[in-house]
């Protein structure tokens, strides 16, 4: 035994007036040192062992507010800056709505901090290899003892007189606690490596699993598989076996009107342009144009198909005979197709192809410009200063 | 147990204390007076935000005293006489009461009968909205105050000479009795005297929003009180620290429990944005009044809530006393800040008025002066209370 | 009447030594499992697999197996909801609160109640979450920066909700390790079997009982308790703004938020004493869990049904004086209306039958309290379908008013609600030790030195320190003080 290394001394009391006594006399007689363990904080011990307040407030403190103005911060920027939407007419920067949350916050990393600080910072938890872990004395003050101990690091430590001492302040045992013998743990041992391997092996496949199989199954596959019809697709529900209705005869979808020219070559003198070459009008045609009618009638409405002979090209429509043609005919081609060119009655809806008339109108004078257009666009030069691109 | 063994030596407080209430008391009932001469309406706004801060003292006091009871608490014992005399202000309220009963045209737009004529609103609240009601109620809550107030300090008095357990029973019986009464009852007096004040408006939390505010009002000036007593030697040499940490801790509950209640009140008003009831907050957020609206809340939430969270302010008795006199100023600016810009509803621009310091002045002049005469007559300790050794004993 | 009021209550009864304390207390957990506990265990294991499959059918196949629908958007999911997180209030009430108002009784029933607030708000964040339809999506609550560059609604309540229950359940479970780690140490210090050992010294962390450590410790259960106080009422305050910032009459009252604290209280109380009445019973404790904690208990309950009466009393008050018709029609749905049953469940429940407790005789009869503290848990469930429900079947527009069925799968949820609930706490009852054993002796008679009261004393305290000195000084030289 003697060989082992002397941590401290322990002695046991009996009961908590004794311990305080103790403790008073310990401290006073100059032993730095020194720890009592009781199984439950005695009143007033603090002050017999000469320990001031507590000042892990200071933790709670700093670790609160900081939460709190980090999340206070957070969430003013994510509504009011990083992406602002109105949400029940109140404004983006809510003062009173983000209290509620700005409180938790503040709680919860408070006490995070607070608990975490006590037990890893302050007590150096977790730690089991304490001298005194698995000592009578230990178990002796888990259950109903009071104990002192008195560390041999002291700086005036006598084994003898330390003893002496605590079986006159009453000690009803003494202990003596030697320091543990040191223990190596290699990183390299065999059990824990296989425990890594089966750490890597459990997550990657745990992931692997959830992204690749789970997420696919049902309830979990976004509502893959609903108790629905797709479009298009065949049922046995209905006795024609198709899951998609056809509407009741006779109805007529919202905003119809029939189209009576189907087939005639000119009804030019029926149909006529309801809208006016505003700007707001002749863009919505350039942008309808360049997805309709571009793609076989080129960019420039000149015939330089963008299909590459996948498609017959379609016609320029700069020839004089389509300069000729009315806006009513070329609705109607639209409208009804010609030749190769299909229908586009489903795809633009009227305005648009009135607006594409427009368009192609401007792309035509483009093409054939008077004077009069010239000095137009060199009078809009001087009047912006700017190359005006054509 | 003979108060000597208690080791509690009654003293007379100091005459001065007679001179400064007489004083007050005095200044401020005469130019009081003079205000209802010269111009009724505002003295009568000014003189009920008064009235209702002796309400809260004289009601929140003996609610604290009915507390110690009911709940069995000991380490208030020691000064539970010092509310006892401020729950005194309660039998003077059915005198006080008089000149804001023959003022109420003055006060409530709803006793004008033109003005409930042109309002469904006001038409259909006229059987709870009327004059005699209104006054058998008002008259008929203060007077059961008085009622449980004349039991329940009768017996604690009588304690002291008989230090006869049974009379802590007794009152045990009577404080629990009470308890559903004062809430009722103070519900009651913050709708008529304040939310009646613009009929239309209407809040659920307003009698709790109320009883906050009157608590913490009673609790400083406890503390205030104990304070300067006990500082001067006239309570007990065992009233220490820990007393007076716990009386702070208590303060900073209840700021914490008003700006709480406050809060939810303003949220849940603001959230759902419905016009009947963001009137009350809009009225307190133009001419002037925005700026009284968030001083409130610093001054009754935010400086108390910060300066109480430590020890130190807790524990010492400077720091104390300075807490406890800001509390009282907050809770009369809370009243001041129901009370006043119901005034003149449409557009009322705030505007100071030499009226609004003369009531509360009053106020304090006879509160001091009530204190003085009964803290004469009586012990300032229960003497007779069987809790009381274990109330002087207290330790955290 | 012949109570001595120069004395407290003693909190526990039969004068135990500290020993017997530990051994009392920690015998559950050592003896063999007894055929009573595995009947009360499956009891509760076949409420929760009722709710596991009851739960799986919702999921599987949707929330249209619910009863919910237009314009009763909210049922079962949310009264759940709102009833757990309000059973789970009384553990943190009776830990936090009480400690901060110093009653001392609190030693007796505190570890139980917090282990239930732990469970029922396990049991309560099951709810919302299920509710809706898509809870392996609710990542999507947690503000981080997803690919989606969305952020959560930070001005909803629903928001709010997620925040402050889990803020909730995180502080109450560190409030509760908190105090179980001298527990643990106790066990570590008392257990022969090696296997225990390890968990327990695993737990305990390595914990000494050192005084170095007692102090830093007690400030930071005060500490706790002041943070988990306003926590607590946060937390229904913020389950009341679910309802409170809507326009929903009957949902809209500024009243809701201590309202619904109030009420959470009282099914909380009213929980802890449904079990705690079986488990002092059961495990021997009737010296620790007195009937004087129970009489307190019911002494909270009454407080706190009053308080709930008062609201109830406001609600209709206000709703006649704000002259709101559909305010006005509201309440006057719930006397008379459909749902009126609901209502006289709730009305009778929470505040008739606990105005019995105003007599002593009462408070002092373990069956009634009994009796009293399962209508108190009925009560207040319907409490919430009253609110939840009755209002959303009647809102402005009459045309749209739609009554609420509930369905099978709906009773079956509810059902594994209490099967979960109860089943961890039958478990804890049998794991770990359910009254704190370090408080309790704290607060045994003659567990606290004598002289201390002195010690604080101002002068006195001085000259005390000044003769300890003394004392000291003299024993150095040799000589025995004691």
């Amino acid at each position: 035994m003697e060989t082992k290394n002397l941590h401290s001394v322990a002695a046991l009391f009996d009961t908590p007036e004794k311990i305080i006594n103790a403790a008073n006399k310990v401290k006073d007689a100059g032993y730095k040192k020194f720890d009592v363990n009781t199984p439950y904080p005695v009143h007033g011990m603090d002050k017999a062992m000469g320990l001031g307040q507590s000042k892990i407030g200071w933790i709670t403190l700093f670790f609160g507010f900081s939460g709190a103005i980090f999340i206070f911060l957070f969430m003013g920027w994510t509504m009011a800056m990083n992406y602002p939407y109105v949400v029940g007419g109140k404004p983006f920067f809510s003062f009173p709505a983000f209290i509620p949350i700005t409180f938790e916050v503040t709680v919860l990393s408070g006490s995070i901090a607070t608990i975490v600080g006590m037990l890893a910072v302050f007590f150096n938890l977790p730690s089991l290899n304490d001298p005194i872990q698995d000592s009578d004395y230990l178990k002796q003050v888990s259950t109903d003892k009071f104990g002192i101990l008195i560390q041999a690091a002291n700086e005036k430590f006598d084994k003898e007189k330390v003893v002496e001492f605590l079986k006159s302040l009453g000690a009803s045992t003494i202990e003596y606690i030697y320091e543990p013998e040191k223990e190596e743990f290699k990183i390299l041992q065999p059990k824990f490596m296989v425990f890594l391997a089966l750490v890597a092996i459990l997550t990657s496949g745990g992931t692997y699993v959830t992204l690749n199989k789970l997420m696919y199954v049902i309830p979990f596959n976004w509502m893959d598989r609903q108790s629905k019809s797709n479009p298009q697709s065949e049922t046995t529900f209905f006795h024609d076996g198709f899951a998609m209705r056809m509407p009741v005869k006779g109805t007529i979808a919202k905003g119809f009107m029939p189209y009576p020219y189907q087939g005639q070559a000119q009804p030019n003198e029926v149909l006529s342009n309801p809208t006016l070459p505003t700007k707001e009008i002749l863009e919505l045609g350039q942008r309808k144009f360049l997805t309709f009618c571009s793609p076989c009638h080129g960019n420039y409405a000149d015939g330089n198909s963008r299909l590459r002979g996948q498609f017959p090209p379609g016609p320029t429509l700069h020839s004089d005979k389509i300069i000729g043609y009315s806006d009513g005919m070329i609705y109607n081609i639209i409208t009804n197709g010609q030749n190769a060119m299909p229908s586009y009655a489903y795809q633009i809806p009227r305005e648009q192809r009135w607006a594409i008339i427009d368009y192609i109108r401007v792309l035509q004078r483009a093409q054939n410009p008077k004077p009069s257009d010239f000095q137009a666009i060199s009078q809009l030069k001087k009047e912006s200063g700017k190359n005006v691109v054509n | 147990m003979s108060s000597t063994e208690i080791g509690y030596i009654k003293r007379d407080l100091p005459d001065k204390l007679k001179t400064l209430g007489v004083i007050l008391l005095a200044a401020g009932a005469v130019l009081g007076l003079l205000g209802f001469l010269i111009d009724p309406q505002r003295a009568v706004f000014s003189y009920l935000a008064a009235f209702l801060f002796l309400v809260s003292i004289g009601i929140g006091s003996l609610f604290l005293v009915a507390l110690e009871y009911a709940a069995g608490a000991d380490w208030s014992t020691p000064f539970r006489r010092v509310s006892e005399f401020f729950s005194a202000v309660i039998p003077f309220l059915l005198l006080l009461i008089i000149p804001l009963l023959f003022n109420m045209h003055n006060l409530f737009s709803w006793t004008h009968k033109n003005i409930v004529d042109g309002s469904e609103l006001l038409k259909g609240k006229t059987s709870y909205l009327n004059i005699p009601f209104f006054v058998a109620r008002s008259i008929g809550v203060i007077f059961i105050w008085w009622i449980f107030y004349f039991f329940i300090i009768k017996n604690s008095r009588m304690q002291d000479t008989s230090k006869d357990q049974a009379l802590t029973g007794k009152n045990i019986k009577i404080s629990s009795g009470f308890m559903p009464v004062f809430a009722l009852s103070i519900t009651v007096i913050a709708f008529d005297w304040l939310m009646s004040l613009e009929p239309s408006w209407f809040s659920t939390i307003f009698g709790v929003y109320f009883f906050a505010g009157t608590i913490w009002c009673a609790l400083a000036a406890l503390t205030l009180t104990v304070v300067l007593l006990n500082e001067n030697g006239f309570l007990h040499s065992k009233i220490t620290t820990d007393h007076y940490y716990t009386l702070g801790v208590l303060m900073f509950a209840f700021t914490a429990f008003w700006g709480y209640i406050a809060f939810s009140q303003y949220l849940l008003t603001w959230y759902a944005d419905i016009p009947d009831e963001t009137i009350w907050f809009m009225h307190r957020w133009v001419g002037g009044w925005k700026v009284i609206s968030i001083l409130i809340v610093l001054t009754h939430f935010v400086v108390p809530f910060f300066y109480l969270l430590s020890y130190k302010s807790k524990t010492n008795a400077k720091k104390l006393k300075f807490i406890a006199v800001w509390i009282m100023c907050s809770h009369f600016l809370d009243i001041y800040w129901m009370v006043m810009p119901s005034m003149n509803l449409n557009g009322f621009q705030y505007s100071f008025s030499w009226m609004d310091i003369v009531y509360p002045v009053a106020a304090v002049g006879f509160v001091i002066l009530l204190f003085k005469s009964l803290s004469k007559k009586y012990n300032l300790l229960p003497v007779g209370d069987p809790k009381l050794k274990r109330g002087l004993d207290f330790h955290l | 009447m012949n109570i001595d009021y120069t004395k407290e209550l003693a909190l526990v009864e039969g004068n135990p030594r500290l020993a017997d304390i530990d051994e009392l207390i920690s015998r559950p957990l050592t003896q063999p499992v007894t055929k009573k506990y595995y009947i009360a265990l499956s009891i509760s294991g076949t409420a929760l697999l009722i709710g596991v499959y009851s739960l799986w059918l919702t999921l599987y196949y949707g929330i249209g197996m619910w009863g919910n629908n237009v314009p009763v958007g909210w049922a079962f999911d949310i009264t759940n909801f709102v009833f757990w997180i309000g059973i789970g209030h009384a553990g943190t009430l009776i830990s936090a609160i009480l400690f901060l108002l110093r009653q001392r009784w609190r030693t007796g029933i505190a570890r139980f109640a917090e282990a239930m607030t732990i469970f029922a708000v396990m049991t309560a964040g099951i709810f919302p979450v299920i509710h809706t339809g898509r809870p392996w999506l609710a990542g999507y609550l947690i503000p981080y920066p997803n690919q989606h560059l969305l952020w959560p609604n930070f001005i909803s309540p629903l928001l709010w909700d997620v925040f402050a229950v889990s803020t909730y359940f995180t502080v109450s479970l560190l409030f509760w390790y908190m105090g179980l780690i001298p527990d643990f140490a106790i066990l570590r210090d008392r257990t022969v079997s090696k296997v225990k050992k390890t968990i327990y010294s695993v737990f305990s962390l390595g914990w000494r009982h050192s005084n170095r450590h007692w102090r830093h410790y007690e400030k930071v259960y005060m500490i706790l308790a002041g943070l988990a106080t306003p926590l607590v009422l946060s937390v229904h305050t913020i389950v009341s703004f679910d309802f409170a910032v809507s326009l929903i009459p009957g949902w809209h009252t500024t009243i809701f938020p201590p309202y619904f604290v109030a009420g959470a209280i009282y099914s909380g109380f009213a929980m802890v004493m449904t079990v705690l009445i079986f488990v002092r019973k059961i495990f021997d404790m009737e010296n620790l869990i007195t009937l004087n904690h129970l009489e307190r208990m019911a002494k909270v309950m009454l407080l706190t049904s009053s308080m709930v009466a008062y609201s109830y009393l406001m609600e209709f008050f206000i709703a006649w004086y704000s002259q709101v018709p559909s305010e006005q029609y509201d309440f006057w749905a719930r006397v008379v209306g459909p749902y009126r049953w609901a209502w006289y469940f709730m009305i009778s429940c929470n505040f008739l039958i606990p105005q019995l407790i105003w007599f002593k005789k009462i408070r002092r009869s373990v069956p009634i309290l009994f009796i009293i503290s399962i209508c108190a848990n009925i009560g207040m469930w319907f409490e919430r379908f009253v609110i939840i429900v009755q209002s959303l079947s009647r809102d402005f527009l009459p045309s749209s008013w739609h009554m609420f069925t509930p369905t099978l799968v709906d009773f079956g949820v509810l059902t594994g609600s209490f099967g979960l609930f109860f089943t961890l706490v039958l478990l804890f009852a049998k794991t770990l030790p359910v009254v704190s054993m370090v408080e309790t002796k704290s607060v045994l008679e003659g567990s606290q030195p004598h002289h201390y009261n002195d010690d604080h004393n101002g002068e006195v305290g001085a000259g005390h320190a000044n003769i300890t000195a003394g004392v000291g000084a003299a024993l150095n030289g040799g000589k025995n003080g004691n």
